[in-house]
């Protein structure tokens, strides 16, 4: 594994999180390493904007305000390593211990601080036919689109709840591919709510604007929109053929090819879970969040910056990079006072930018039963192929949390690392034995938390 | 299954062969967007169990888009870009090491 490798500040990811906190950085003469897995800075929410793709008037604006911050990265001295996998972590007294994996080979490094800007996934949300071709997540569809202009032949069903869904049917429109119709699992009467939540409604109003706007161009482009739907199944031979949703009382059925699901982001976990920060389950987000304190501090030696966090969406990333940034600095320097301000500055903001959410969480909230009303062929771990009613009867038989039903089922065994199976799991297992999620818990993880290939295991072990 | 939208700005291509046949793709997609614009999703990937998958997310967590690129099989399909000359093979046969 050649020689130990070192740096001050090690940042994970390079999304707004991680862009913004390590701009901040070289401003204090710091040079951060930045391991990023993707082939160029952004992330998901700004990928490809390095070398845009599609323009302004088909992502929309909200694309495009990346492009100052992608600009300040790619002036600032950092070392940023693309195509670069951070597969096992150790937190030590004098820092942090990582094993990076990239085109050269695996690596060892010891870094003092480290950020972890790993940002967020989509959530996965199983009902029958979901691993069937045919059926993706609507950010699978976003990436396509920013990567290379790429749409859909045959227009789409778009299914599932939230902003992104929106997004996503916007963007088709405006590209001449607008969705069959859109089965949104929010109630109607949801989108009545920002009438109960003034405050956040007001300083989210940028937000609350924006998804009218684009509710109002999807009607008058045609688009049927189903509010309430409260079953989805996918259904074809070798891929899908029909979407069936159960909406007003009755089954309903469309041909389709295409079905596009999004249920929302949760934090990617791996990384923080294999390096031991404990992860707390938050009701309003209904998803496990790590640990922090008010600096965005995790463990003595390691900060953790955007949705990778807690869900704020991209600017807010953006300003926990910063604060992270700022906390990070330890030596002391002439400037304490202006830091101290810019700090105050910050979080005044993060706090205006962040009201909207208790709203866009009640909003948006998913029927926490809703696994458990699936039926039994349902598969949970598309991986190992683990059915709900096989989970069901290992839970009968006695698997109390989700290491015993790993261990029963395989459920979380495979490829993924339990990443689409992880949160299902605790949310099964809360119903079922009526406890929270927070007593149920999660799987332990453990690394490698990202695959590697048999050379690159051999490479590891003749270090070890 | 999924095509390029006109309005979109013109991108190099690169050659790259899949399954023996050589293709040309946009430079800026990933190896799992290019096998979903060239064949579609229907037969991306045969699962252990015998049955088509296809990618689901593209960002790196499910592992659906698992593919064989310049002979190393498993590959997350949607971390790694298209290069000129590049093989790519589906993994159509259903079995599929731990990777």
């Amino acid at each position: 594994m050649g020689e130990l490798c070192q740096a001050e500040i090690a940042i994970i990811g390079a999304g707004p999180a991680g862009m913004a906190a390590a701009i901040r950085l070289t401003q204090a003469g710091i040079r951060p390493v930045v391991f990023d897995m993707g082939n160029a800075p952004g992330g998901q929410i700004y990928r490809q904007l390095d070398v845009p793709v599609i323009g302004e008037t088909l992502s929309g604006t909200d694309y495009y305000r990346g492009r100052d911050l992608l600009g300040d990265f790619s002036r600032a001295d950092i070392d940023y390593r693309p195509r670069s996998q951070v597969w096992w972590g150790q937190c030590e007294s004098d820092g942090v211990s990582l094993g990076v994996v990239d085109a050269a080979g695996v690596s060892r490094w010891h870094v003092k601080r480290m950020l972890l800007a790993t940002g967020s996934m989509e959530r996965s949300w199983p009902f029958p036919g979901w691993q069937l071709p045919g059926s993706m997540q609507a950010g699978a569809a976003q990436i396509l689109f920013k990567e290379g202009g790429l749409v859909p032949e045959a227009s789409p069903v778009l299914a599932g709840s939230g902003p992104l869904l929106y997004l996503l049917a916007w963007q088709y429109c405006r590209a001449g591919c607008a969705p069959q119709r859109i089965l949104d699992t929010t109630p109607a009467s949801r989108y009545r709510l920002p009438l109960r939540y003034l405050r956040g409604a007001w300083q989210g109003r940028h937000y609350l604007v924006k998804g009218a706007r684009m509710m109002l161009a999807l009607k008058r482009a045609g688009v049927p929109i189903h509010h309430g739907v409260e079953a989805l199944e996918a259904t074809g031979k070798h891929r899908v053929e029909r979407v069936h949703y159960y909406w007003r009382g009755h089954w309903h059925h469309q041909d389709t090819s295409l079905v596009l699901t999004h249920f929302g982001v949760v934090p990617e976990p791996q990384l923080g879970r294999a390096i031991g920060i404990p992860y707390d389950w938050h009701e309003g987000q209904q998803c496990f969040l790590p640990e922090r304190n008010r600096s965005l501090q995790a463990r003595t030696r390691v900060w953790v910056a955007g949705d990778g966090g807690g869900i704020g969406g991209a600017l807010n990333a953006e300003r926990e990079g910063r604060l992270a940034a700022l906390s990070m600095l330890t030596i002391p320097t002439n400037d304490v006072a202006d830091r101290k301000r810019e700090r105050r500055r910050l979080e005044q903001r993060r706090a205006t930018d962040l009201a909207v959410r208790p709203l866009l969480e009640a909003m948006f909230r998913l029927p926490s039963h809703w696994l458990s009303e699936q039926p039994d062929t349902t598969l949970v771990c598309r991986c190992e192929c683990v059915s709900l009613g096989e989970l069901r009867r290992a839970i009968e038989q006695g698997a109390a949390g989700p290491n015993q039903l790993k261990a029963f089922t395989r459920c979380g065994m495979g490829p993924c690392q339990g990443r689409e199976c992880g949160e299902s799991v605790t949310r099964l297992l809360s119903t079922v034995q009526a406890l929270p999620p927070q007593e149920i818990g999660y799987y332990q993880v453990r690394p490698p938390v990202q695959a590697l290939s048999l050379g690159e295991l051999a490479a590891t072990a003749t270090d070890a | 299954m999924f095509q390029r939208i006109a309005e979109s700005s013109v991108i190099d291509g690169v050659d790259i062969q899949l399954d023996g046949e050589i293709c040309r793709v946009p430079i800026t997609l990933s190896v799992a967007a290019a096998v979903l614009f060239i064949k579609g999703d229907a037969d991306y990937r045969r699962h252990v169990d015998g049955h088509a998958r296809a990618p689901f997310c593209l960002m790196g967590c499910c592992h659906e888009c698992l593919i064989t690129i310049d002979g190393e099989p498993n590959r997350r399909g949607c971390l790694v870009s298209v290069a000129e000359g590049m093989s790519i093979e589906r993994q159509l046969g259903g079995s599929q090491d731990d990777g």
